[in-house]
């Protein structure tokens, strides 16, 4: 996988990571760092997530899967890229 | 909790089963959370204990089931996400007892994880033993407008599915039954998932089997919880409510009911049989004394004082476990954790060590590094009382100076975290990625509820309040051999010397290593001033936990650990004590 600073932060590319969505916003997975736990907890790709709660402190965003609530690693989000 | 080993001691019907030849085994298997340990609960009786796969720190639970006449050992396999995973302890062992020729296996297949669930499953039919799948949490499926199509998911797997709602017991009847007839054959289930990716195998299934998509998100209710604001305030509000009624309940149990009924029932015919059967005066100081009169205090100490709080604490803690709420607390605290080289689950040991520091330690197992695990251990060791020193300390201070006592915690608290900063110090590493499913709240099913904390009370009186009385009866015994005095006089220059007590107060040092509770107790009956009580609470909470958690650590980590957190706590107890008393005693004579 490419790390996200490859690609050029402009609108037309429309690919964002995890970190841009807003509380309570929606995106489609792009991008997933290869860990069979991410799958398992229903981040993969093509799917649908929704941000619950932004990193506080540096600790976890929340983000909702598939109905479930899944706390991911502020570093580790920032290498999963959405489109909204 | 429990942190016992096998026990080869059973009782009730479960006669054949004996250690190690037990010959049938079905397993519990599925996603963490999703409510296996509700179904093996209910399958097996009080009978449950704890066992560790040899060789590994994995703990499962395995107890007794009778299905048709016939005795099978039924054993909670740890809740995995995956099989596969080489380094994962728990998969490891999950893999391992699938190889090991399992009669049959009950796999929850959680309704409202169902890809995970699902994908699960497959890798377990994989090892072709017969399979029963209990469809769990249909209930609360319902409530999100998903539909699974039992039946469907029947015929294409091959196996029988069954919808269950293993909190409150429905149709487990129906599961047990399942079994009976699945026990007797051979697999013959078909697997989807054979040389194909196996997640386009379970999204395939997932379209045909769900009928419904869900239209109101369910998990985003109270979604508020994991946010800072008001995640944090409503946090701080719930460790508030349990800390008071931990302390309230507590302190109503000991002072309304069991005081009461120790000292106006129990007492006087103790003292007077006693009395009545023997003249000797030594005979009768060691067992009614006022000091460490063993009938006396022997009950005293371990089953009015300490028991109140033990079931107050447990009582809620499990609350807090079965609710689903820990993992939130875990979340909001993870960034703060994270700075002293932690995650924030280890918030949950810590909770727990302010019950009791064996299982605590035990429960560091579950923690992502051997650094972290360490870390917390040590941090419990030094600065978290458990709940019989708590006991202790409310009656030690509780009763003279609340504000002394909340202060007790206060330093505590400070002290976890420095710890937990110098630990973070003498080994930097990097922090393993936080990545964790908020399990769904939940109102806990009374019955399971029960059933866990009537396991955790017994285990305090076997593990607890057994060790408790020895101790109380050894005691007893040396203190009217004149052992106590002279070793006070021993002990003076550091006693009366430096922490400014009585040479009397030597005793509950010495008892201290013993039980943690011991280190504050027999100071009650000393004529302290408020100032000296709080020395001795002090030097109690940073004091050697006690010989059991000295030996927990031993075993859990190496003997190393141990001393060192032996040496360690004694010369920080002796220290921050003396310190606190001389600078007390600076502070009167210069302002005073």
């Amino acid at each position: 996988m490419k790390p996200i600073d490859t690609y050029p932060r402009t609108q037309s590319y429309d690919i964002e990571c995890i970190h841009s969505l807003s509380r309570g916003e929606e995106g489609i997975i792009l991008e997933v760092p290869d860990m069979s736990l991410l799958a398992s907890l229903g981040l993969r790709l093509g799917k649908r997530v929704r941000l619950i709660s932004k990193s506080f402190a540096g600790g976890p965003v929340v983000l909702s899967v598939d109905d479930r609530s899944i706390a991911v690693d502020r570093e580790l989000a920032e290498q999963i890229t959405i489109r909204k | 909790m429990a942190h016992c080993g096998p026990k080869t001691k059973r009782r009730g019907q479960s006669k054949q089963l004996s250690g190690g030849d037990l010959h049938k085994t079905i397993l519990l298997m599925g996603l963490p959370n999703v409510g296996k340990s509700a179904i093996f609960s209910r399958f097996t009786g009080l009978d449950v204990m704890v066992s560790n796969y040899s060789g590994t720190t994995v703990e499962f639970y395995e107890g007794p089931m009778e299905i048709d006449g016939e005795s099978y050992l039924l054993k909670d396999v740890p809740g995995i996400y995956n099989l596969e995973d080489p380094n994962d302890d728990a998969e490891r062992v999950a893999r391992q007892m699938l190889e090991d020729g399992p009669e049959a296996i009950v796999f929850v297949l959680d309704a409202l994880n169902f890809e995970s669930s699902l994908h699960l499953l497959m890798q377990v039919l994989e090892h072709d033993i017969p399979t029963v799948v209990a469809l769990n949490r249909t209930d609360l499926m319902k409530s999100r407008g998903l539909r699974i199509d039992a039946s469907l998911l029947q015929q294409r797997l091959n196996v029988s599915v069954i919808p269950t709602v293993a909190l409150r017991g429905n149709s487990l009847d129906v599961v047990k039954y399942a079994m009976a007839q699945t026990v007797k054959q051979e697999a013959r289930h078909t697997v989807p998932s054979k040389d194909k990716d196996r997640w386009r195998v379970v999204e395939e299934l997932r379209e045909e089997v769900v009928k419904t998509t869900p239209q109101k998100n369910g998990a985003d209710r109270f979604s508020f919880l994991a946010k800072p604001f008001p995640g944090i305030p409503i946090a701080l509000l719930v460790l508030a409510v349990m800390f008071g009624f931990v302390i309230g309940f507590g302190m109503g149990l000991r002072q309304y009911l069991l005081l009461p009924f120790f000292d106006n029932l129990v007492f006087p015919y103790i003292r007077g049989g006693v009395e009545a059967l023997t003249d000797s005066q030594m005979l009768r100081a060691i067992l009614i004394g006022d000091d460490y009169g063993f009938l006396i205090k022997g009950i005293e100490w371990p089953f009015a004082l300490v028991l109140p709080y033990v079931v107050s604490f447990y009582a809620m803690m499990s609350v807090l476990e079965d609710t689903g709420y820990l993992p939130r607390i875990a979340v909001l605290l993870d960034g703060v954790f994270k700075k002293i080289g932690l995650n924030g689950s280890s918030a949950i040991p810590l909770l727990l060590g302010y019950g009791c520091g064996i299982p605590a330690i035990m429960s560091t197992r579950a923690l992502p590094s051997k650094k972290q695990r360490l870390s917390v251990a040590v941090m419990v060791c030094f600065a978290v009382p458990c709940v019989s020193q708590t006991g202790a300390f409310i009656a030690l201070l509780a009763e003279r100076s609340i504000f002394a006592f909340l202060f007790i915690f206060f330093v505590s608290v400070f002290a976890m975290i420095l710890v937990g900063i110098l630990m973070d110090k003498f080994n930097k590493q990097r922090v393993p990625f936080t990545l964790m499913e908020l399990p769904p709240l939940l109102v806990p099913a009374p019955k399971l509820l029960s059933k866990k904390i009537l396991f955790r009370i017994r285990h305090y009186l076997r593990e607890g309040a057994v060790p408790m009385v020895v101790a109380i009866f050894f005691a007893a015994v040396l203190f009217e051999l004149g052992f106590f005095p002279a070793l006070g006089r021993a002990m003076a220059p550091v006693v009366s010397g430096w922490l400014m007590l009585p040479e009397a107060a030597s005793t509950p040092l010495v008892l201290g290593v013993f039980r943690r509770e011991l280190a504050v107790l027999p100071l009650l009956d000393l004529d302290l001033t408020t100032v000296q009580f709080f020395t001795g609470a002090l030097v109690a909470l940073f004091y050697v936990p006690c010989i059991a958690m000295i030996a927990t650590l031993a075993k859990e980590f190496n003997v190393k650990t141990a001393v060192f957190v032996f040496i360690g706590t004694t010369a920080t107890a002796l220290f921050v004590g003396g310190l606190f008393a001389r600078g007390y005693d600076l502070f009167v004579t210069l302002f005073g």
